[in-house]
């Protein structure tokens, strides 16, 4: 649109009078002619430029007495496939989108709007009048939002109701391949049929955007994790025809997750194999002690050494087979099976289970009251040995104290998006060396009870989970230990799991 | 080669001439404990046992040994600690301290990586178990002749 172009006129044309014969004054047209917001020019049948308005002159400079071509675009001939020849010849009028040079030299795009001028009905059109418009800021912004769509680092579509892509970007059409005709469900996931929980259906239902993590396979066949958020593209909510779907593409990062877990699942054999090491060495301590004493009693023929060596050797052979047994159990990786199920319940079990045990030592076992919480998708099952470890730990705690009174204490909250357990004993605490080998190695400080697998098992649950665990400990005061869920992880491992 | 036999010969004759030397064992497990007692007695020594880490250094100031074997990995408190506990005790503060532990490899133990009070030198000797007897006792010799010099 020229700058220029004012409406300052508006109110005389409003008050234009016509006289009693029905005309309006040449002024007025003369005035209508310059002031319209279009470059305006007149041509004959020849090409000559006989009257441009001043928009036209600002727009495409000197034009008196040249040709059109000579003023649109520079040419020393006609153009080829002239529209304005065609409407000569025709009388029609037409639109075409053209590009030519502005007075300064400068590339011009512009829209012209051919009309033709007859003089009287049924003769030949003696002049036309080409209305013409700058687009170049369009034409810019047109190839700006082109270069977007096309080139942004994330996967663009459009579909229609029936699912099927219209258009999609480069970057899609390179991961997914061929869109051309077909549906989404084709192209995003190798699907025949639409997919069930489709967040698309969803926006054109309610007009809302939707936002989900999404599994696809790229044209390769290969997997494709991406983050899918799907927006009406209509104002008018009550009738969306077409839904934008734009995603993200998370494999790499989905990738890299994996093989953190991986490595921390290597980090975690490699701990389990030198804690069992730990274990393996104090039994064979055991074992090298009874013939060691064994051998003495033989040699010095005393009963009472031999008996003393012998039961050494039953002790620490049952002590393997504990061990083995233990070993076994926190080997088997299962995969968590997660249920919709009350963290106060499973908190409650334990009580039930532990009450009167911990009671006849003299040690009070309580849940500590709060708000109530929410259902959590956990794997109850692994969810009860955990608490089960912490709380037979606690318990120990209190027992291995001097302390006359001991007391263990189970919570269980939300916080910050976190489903928290806490199990807190007034025991008699841990120093600095035994916390910091807690999870690293699996040692026990039982002596001969434990073979030192709870807490390892108990971490490897909770990681199941996505969760993490952690300790507080002041020696003589009390341990206490935190079970933390994110409860975005918790359902994210739900849906996936239902997805499978 | 000579030397070996005289020095020996000069073991034998300290045996006869010396009293024997107290070495007190402390460990949770009383395996470990029956097993060094009887591995002590059988070479000459008296030994004295607890199995936690406080009782250990209250017989540690009852008999004044002359040499404390010590686990790490014990409930309430650990070796360690009590070994911090000793060499801060002027009264202790020179006894040799000999670590026994299955928590890592001999040639690995980092005494630093547990403690770091920089006040506080590392223990005389670290033996990993299971132990080898003969080189338990040799160490135990070591470090409770009165020939061995403290770092």
């Amino acid at each position: 649109m020229s700058k220029n172009s004012t409406y300052k006129n508006k109110s005389s044309v409003t008050a234009i009078k016509a006289d009693k014969n029905g005309v309006v004054g040449d002024w007025f047209y003369r005035e209508l002619f310059e002031q319209v917001p279009f470059n305006m020019a007149i041509i004959d049948r020849d090409f000559n430029i006989v009257q441009a308005n001043k928009n036209f002159g600002d727009y495409f400079g000197r034009w008196k007495g040249r040709k059109c071509y000579k003023v649109y675009k520079n040419l020393d001939h006609p153009c080829v496939g002239c529209n304005a020849q065609l409407t000569f010849q025709d009388g029609r009028v037409r639109v075409s989108d053209e590009s030519g040079v502005d007075q300064h030299g400068q590339e011009a795009h512009y829209v012209v709007h051919l009309a033709p001028l007859k003089p009287h009905k049924g003769e030949q059109v003696k002049y036309i009048v080409e209305m013409s418009r700058d687009v170049i800021e369009t034409k810019n912004l047109q190839m700006e939002y082109q270069l977007l769509f096309e080139r942004v680092p994330c996967y663009i579509t459009v579909i229609d109701r029936n699912y099927k892509i219209i258009r999609a970007n480069e970057n899609f059409r390179d991961v997914f391949g061929d869109v051309h005709g077909k549906q989404c469900y084709e192209v995003y996931k190798k699907r025949k049929t639409k997919c069930p929980n489709c967040p698309a259906a969803k926006t054109f239902k309610d007009g809302i955007v939707h936002h989900s993590n999404q599994v696809g396979i790229n044209k390769d066949g290969e997997k494709a994790h991406y983050m899918l958020t799907t927006s009406p593209l209509s104002r008018d909510i009550n009738n969306i025809a077409h839904v934008i779907e734009i995603s993200t593409d998370i494999t790499a990062t989905k990738k890299l997750e994996k093989e953190v877990i991986e490595a921390e699942r290597l980090a975690a054999v490699g701990q389990t194999v030198a804690g069992l090491a730990h274990s393996i060495k104090n039994i064979l301590m055991g074992l090298e002690g009874g013939m060691y004493v064994v051998g003495r009693g033989l040699e010095k023929d005393n009963k009472k050494l031999l008996n003393q060596g012998w039961e050494m050797l039953e002790r620490n052979l049952n002590k393997t087979t504990s061990l083995v047994r233990d070993f076994l159990s926190f080997a088997k990786g299962r995969l968590p099976e997660l249920e919709m199920v009350k963290p106060g319940e499973l908190v409650k079990e334990i009580v039930d289970l532990y009450g009167k045990i911990a009671e006849d030592m003299g040690i009070e076992l309580a849940v500590e009251k709060g708000a109530r919480v929410k259902r959590a998708p956990l794997d109850p099952k692994g969810i009860h040995t955990c608490l089960t470890n912490l709380v037979s730990n606690a318990i120990d705690a209190c027992r291995m104290s001097e302390k006359s009174k001991g007391r263990v204490t189970i919570k269980v909250y939300d916080s910050n998006g976190n489903l928290t357990f806490t199990v807190s004993d007034s025991g008699m605490g841990m120093d600095y060396d035994i916390k910091k080998k807690l999870f690293t190695t699996f040692f026990t400080t039982k002596g001969g009870q434990g073979t030192g697998l709870g807490l390892l098992t108990t971490r490897k649950i909770i990681k199941e989970h996505g969760g993490k665990i952690s300790v507080q400990s002041q020696k003589g005061k009390g341990s206490t230990f935190k079970m933390i869920f994110p409860r975005k992880r918790l359902n994210d491992l739900y849906d996936d799991g239902k997805q499978k | 080669m000579s030397f070996c036999l005289l020095w020996v010969i000069w073991i034998k004759i300290g045996r006869i001439w010396m009293t024997e030397k107290k070495v007190l064992i402390i460990d949770d497990e009383p395996d470990v404990i029956s097993y060094l007692t009887v591995v002590l007695e059988s070479n000459g020594f008296r030994p004295y046992s607890a199995t936690t880490a406080e009782n250990g250094f209250n017989l540690a100031v009852e008999v004044e040994p002359d040499l404390i074997c010590v686990d790490i990995m014990m409930p309430q408190e650990s070796g360690l600690s009590l070994f911090v506990k000793l060499r801060r005790e002027s009264k202790f503060s020179d006894i040799p301290v000999l670590i026994i532990s299955g928590l890592e490899q001999e040639q690995d133990f980092d005494f630093r990586k547990f403690v770091d009070s920089e006040d506080v030198s590392p223990p005389d000797l670290y033996i990993e178990k299971p132990i080898k007897v003969e080189r338990f006792i040799e160490a135990v010799r070591k470090l409770t002749s009165s020939t061995h010099v403290k770092k």
